[in-house]
């Protein structure tokens, strides 16, 4: 580190952000060079996504971790730099990258089930802008260290979102944005009201960890970091859909082009818990510290229990299975909160490993999806009633198969073992830490999880007779490439679950 | 290389055949799925022979690793899983129940199989949750799809009931798994058990507890058997057979493996409950067993009465009760599977077994069938001489003297209980035997029932003409041959021998439970 310097960069470091700006930058330029050219755009985002996470697999794969800086101020002392990308953040960067670039290949495809039909009527190159500048969020939020870029990134992670819903110029997707451009406002306050308190009970906008020991050792800010935190918790809690913050997330679900909905679901929600682990990580320190984080282990666990209830509990109802996969996602928050609330590293290492598998089955549950589209019967058009499902596995045994995995990976039994080794390492921190009673409660939350997503595996293994004439199963490259990847990769960590956990440790 | 290969083979044979046999015609889903399971079983038997031992690393951020081994306790176990997989699929060659492809079929027998098998080898504790928890889908399937196809709802609502339950009491487990791990610190089943006897009491008892109540759902022990008679009733006849013969076993081997094994204080604490829930069930077994007008019912019934002996033995926590245990799940697995081939059978061709009707006697019309069902039901009475005669005898004998001395009265009051209830297990099977293998049913409260039995004894009905009406019987034939009659034979020939040679069984266990309850005492 230079003095002369004011401000050190790093520039690979910052790279897994940098190229998909770069890529938006260049989509954006030759759209105005050479207009209606949707392949080429498409090219250059997924070129920029891949070499983004190209350029954060070897930060992710580091053995020994010293977490690589950048962006810092001159001085050097312990969180002066606004970049800090350890294993585990670049091993989530690198999930939000390929989540995204997944969602590209789903948008990519012309077909769609109609009434969910969003490309036709707009251009190639703002989707695709849209989708990278939400990805360099949420590669950002991932390794903001201070306050101001964390939520600057965090915002960045969704606005984008927003748009991606109400390109579809439908009654129902303006509905379904508006709901979110809500929330996301909504919890937008909450999260400066939080880093306000923040800064007033630090006395810096750092987020690391010495800072907050000093606050937490003295009385007087201690209350502030605690409602700082819980502010934050709550902010971070309307993107990672938690109830009781998740009134968006049926609606805008079930109303969004799928793709979209797909993005919502997998990359939306690496990227909130990657943030909620950056304000999570320096309260790691204070275990054991007196007196002890109580409150806000506390609201985590109650946060994660009352997510996975209500989440299963209203998806055993779902009949169009898009709201069910929306009620699902609530009630797998709550599983990626559940670890949290030990506070611990192994807690945060666990609900990293548990969205991270969350999130690759779900991009294979939307690719499925997208394949099936009514074509008689119940509302003409769509394929979203659990109906149109029937026999899925045994007509298409391609796209059927894979749903098969994913669901039984959302309900943690084999063949999806990934899924249930996710549940395992999920609940260990708590009786780690003690809290065994929360482990038992969510014991409801695996039992009422199997029935929803059996109750669709039921329907997808049943008599094809009579539904398959109903039913158009297409797949394109796009769909398809995801449920290949997606399932392989849900297979390989099976066999091997340590090319994930090792990721993150 | 023998272990993994007995493990993976029908595991990743099964799901072959699931995932890509769909345009398998029946007789060559059956054939290879018959020969995988024969070679399963040659696999078993080396096992056995050379007792090879498997650890590799498998998920290092937690500890486990992939440890595989078998020792005295776990090889009848691996046998006659192996066993009763060739027999499932040797009997599917003749009967694929409708519902879904015979492939698909007979690769859920197969993962059912490999899970058993992946159960009973596992060395390291979480591996064994993950294994506990491989069959439960393919077991649905089975009996979701493949279960009795007259009653499409009352199988969505058996498999349903099944998944939910099992997964209540395997999720507890896990609880007590996991909270024995991160107080123990090691997940190896064999350094677990010096550090579980170290914990404090408390400790142990709240993870006995946990996963006592866990396993406890699978034994099943009263009052968590309700998922059990439905599942049985409704599952086609190999769907029952693994049921009783595999995954019931799956629950006693946890429960001698886990609680017992390694948290001894905590698991003592509990071992009079455990006791009295296992001879209310085996009274209420008997007692239920007395009036179930349906076949299949009723001998799901007295698999939670057996259970009972064998949860009663390994309660005593004495070497005697634990050795009863093992032997009465292991005879237990034997004779139900003998009885659901023989029922099974019956009802694919009958429609029913509903005792109140009057059904042609099948010593005339079916006299090889008959025998079987003759010679499972005295082994399912506990007549000496046959299988099921030395689990309860001696889980009794057991009882009177237990390994911790003032719970004597506990277990002494329930051995003279279950003494009793032994008693009652004679007077079902004589009723069945009567009803079914004499064909005397004469005293018929049921109104309707009287009816039925009025058109179905009349004499002339030869069967030509009414054949096709479900539930009389008559004209069927209902014999066995082919590769039911092997089924039989084999399943028959077991029971004899478990009877007559017990110390085979005996001597193979003998240093592993000594050495259990020894390390653990």
């Amino acid at each position: 580190m230079t003095p002369s310097a004011p401000v050190t960069l790093d520039w690979l470091v910052l790279a897994p952000a940098l190229v998909p700006v770069a890529g938006l930058l260049l989509v954006l330029v030759l759209d105005a060079v050479l207009p209606g050219r949707r392949g080429l755009h498409l090219a250059v985002g997924v070129v920029a996504l891949v070499v983004a996470a190209a350029t954060a697999v070897p930060r992710a794969l580091a053995p020994d971790s010293s977490p690589a800086l950048s962006l810092c101020l001159p001085g050097g002392t312990e969180g002066a730099c606004f970049w800090r990308a350890g294993p585990l953040q670049s091993t989530l960067q690198v999930g939000v990258l390929a989540a995204t670039l997944a969602v590209l290949l789903l948008q990519s495809d012309r077909w769609h089930p109609a009434g969910t039909d969003a490309g036709a009527t707009h251009d190639g190159a703002v989707d695709v802008a849209l989708l990278l500048g939400s990805a360099t969020g949420g590669v950002a939020v991932a390794a903001a260290s201070d306050v101001a870029t964390w939520l600057i990134a965090l915002e960045l992670a969704t606005l984008p979102v927003v748009a991606l819903v109400a390109l579809r110029r439908t009654r129902e997707s303006a509905h379904g944005a508006l709901t979110l451009m809500m929330t996301s406002l909504l919890s937008f306050a909450i999260l400066v009201v939080g880093a306000g308190l923040w800064v007033l009970a630090t006395g810096g906008s750092t987020l690391t960890g010495a800072a907050v020991r000093v606050a937490w050792a003295d009385a007087a800010t201690r209350p502030v970091l605690v409602l700082a935190v819980l502010a934050l918790i709550a902010g971070v809690g309307f993107k990672l859909s938690a109830v009781p913050f998740h009134a968006w997330t049926p609606p805008t679900f079930t109303s969004a082009p799928l793709p979209v909905t797909a993005l919502l679901a997998a990359a939306s929600k690496v990227a909130a818990l990657a943030a909620l682990l950056i304000v999570l990580a320096p309260l790691a320190g204070l275990v054991g510290a007196q007196p002890a984080p109580h409150a806000i282990a506390f609201v985590l666990g109650a946060l994660a229990l009352a997510s996975m209830l209500v989440g299963t509990v209203l998806a055993l109802r779902a009949v169009d299975v898009v709201r069910l996969l929306a009620w699902s996602t609530i009630a797998q928050a709550g599983w990626v909160l559940l670890p949290l609330s030990a506070l611990t590293a192994a807690g945060h290492r666990a609900a990293a490993g548990y969205v991270l598998t969350y999130a690759a089955a779900s991009l294979v549950a939307f690719a499925a999806v997208s394949a099936v589209r009514r074509t008689t019967g119940g509302e003409p058009g769509s394929g979203r009633e659990l109906s149109a499902y029937t026999g899925l596995a045994r007509t298409h045994p391609h796209v059927g198969g894979p749903l098969v995995l994913a669901l039984l990976t959302f309900a943690g039994l084999p063949p999806g073992i990934l899924g249930l080794v996710a549940k395992v390492v999920a609940l260990r921190p708590l009786l780690g830490a003690g809290l065994w009673p929360l482990a038992v409660a969510a014991v409801v939350g695996v039992v009422l999880g199997i029935a929803v997503y059996l109750r669709w595996v039921a329907v997808l293994l049943g008599d094809p007779a009579g539904a398959e004439a109903e039913r158009d199963v297409h797949l394109d490259r796009g769909a398809l490439s995801v449920l290949a990847l997606g399932s392989a990769l849900l297979v390989v960590a099976t066999v091997v679950p340590h090319v994930l956990y090792g990721l993150l440790s | 290389m023998a272990l993994i290969t007995l493990v993976l083979l029908p595991l990743l044979g099964g799901l072959a055949l699931v995932a890509g046999g769909r345009g398998l015609a029946a007789p060559v889903a059956t054939r290879v799925g018959a020969a995988l399971a024969g070679v399963t079983f040659l696999l078993a038997v080396v096992v056995a022979v050379t007792r090879p031992v498997v650890d590799r690393s498998w998920l290092p951020e937690l500890g486990v690793r992939a440890h595989l081994g078998v020792d005295g306790i776990a090889i009848p176990l691996i046998l006659l899983t192996a066993l009763v997989g060739v027999l499932v699929t040797i009997h599917a060659m003749g009967e694929v129940p409708a519902g879904g492809s015979p492939a698909t079929f007979v690769g859920s027998l197969l993962l059912v199989v490999g899970g058993a098998l992946a159960t009973f080898t596992a060395r390291d504790i979480v591996l064994f949750f993950l294994a506990f928890e491989l069959v439960l889908i393919p077991m649905w399937v089975l009996i979701r799809r493949f279960g009795d196809p007259h009653h499409p709802g009352a199988r969505a609502e058996a498999g349903h009931r099944f998944v939910l339950y099992t997964a209540v009491g395997s999720t507890l487990m896990l609880v007590g798994i996991l909270l024995l791990v991160s107080s123990a610190g090691s997940t190896d089943l064999g350094r677990l058990v010096e550090a579980g006897a170290a914990l404090p009491h408390g400790r142990q008892l709240t993870i006995a507890l946990l996963l006592v109540t866990g396993l406890a759902v699978k034994v099943p022990v009263f009052p968590l058997h309700t998922w059990l008679p439905s599942a049985h009733t409704i599952a086609p006849t190999a769907g029952s057979v693994l049921l009783a013969a595999i995954l019931l076993k799956m629950g006693t081997y946890g429960l001698v493996r886990l609680p017992l094994a390694l948290v001894p204080s905590g698991f003592a604490a509990l071992a009079p409950w455990l006791a009295i829930a296992g001879v209310v069930g085996i009274v209420w077994g008997s007692l239920v067993c007395l009036v179930e007008r349906d076949l299949k019912r009723l001998i799901a019934y007295s698999s939670v009465a057996h259970m009972g002996f064998v949860v009663l033995g390994l309660s005593t926590g004495t070497v005697a009760g634990l050795q009863a245990a093992l032997y009465g799940n292991l005879a237990h697995g034997v004779i139900s599977a003998l009885l659901f081939v023989v029922v099974g059978g019956l009802k694919r061709r009958w429609g029913s077994v509903d005792l109140r009707r009057s059904w042609p006697a099948l010593r005339e019309i079916a006299p090889r069938r008959g025998f079987a069902l003759i010679l499972g039901l005295a082994a399912a009475l506990g007549l000496p001489g046959l299988a099921g005669f030395w689990g309860e005898f001696l889980a009794v004998l057991a009882a009177w003297r237990p390994a911790d001395v003032t719970q004597i009265p506990v277990f002494r009051t329930v051995a003279v209980i279950a003494a009793i209830g032994g008693a009652l297990a004679a007077a079902y099977a004589l009723r069945v035997a009567r009803l079914l293998w004499v064909g005397d049913a004469v005293e018929l409260a049921d109104p309707a029932g009287v009816a039925d039995a009025v058109e179905a004894v009349d004499p002339s009905g030869d069967g030509d003409g009414d054949s096709g009406q479900r539930g009389t019987g008559e004209g069927l034939d209902v014999e066995a041959r082919g590769v039911e009659w092997m089924a039989l034979s084999a399943l028959g020939l077991a029971t004899v021998l478990l009877g007559v040679l017990p110390w085979l069984v005996l001597g193979v266990m003998d240093p592993a439970v000594t050495a259990l309850l020894g390390g653990a005492r």
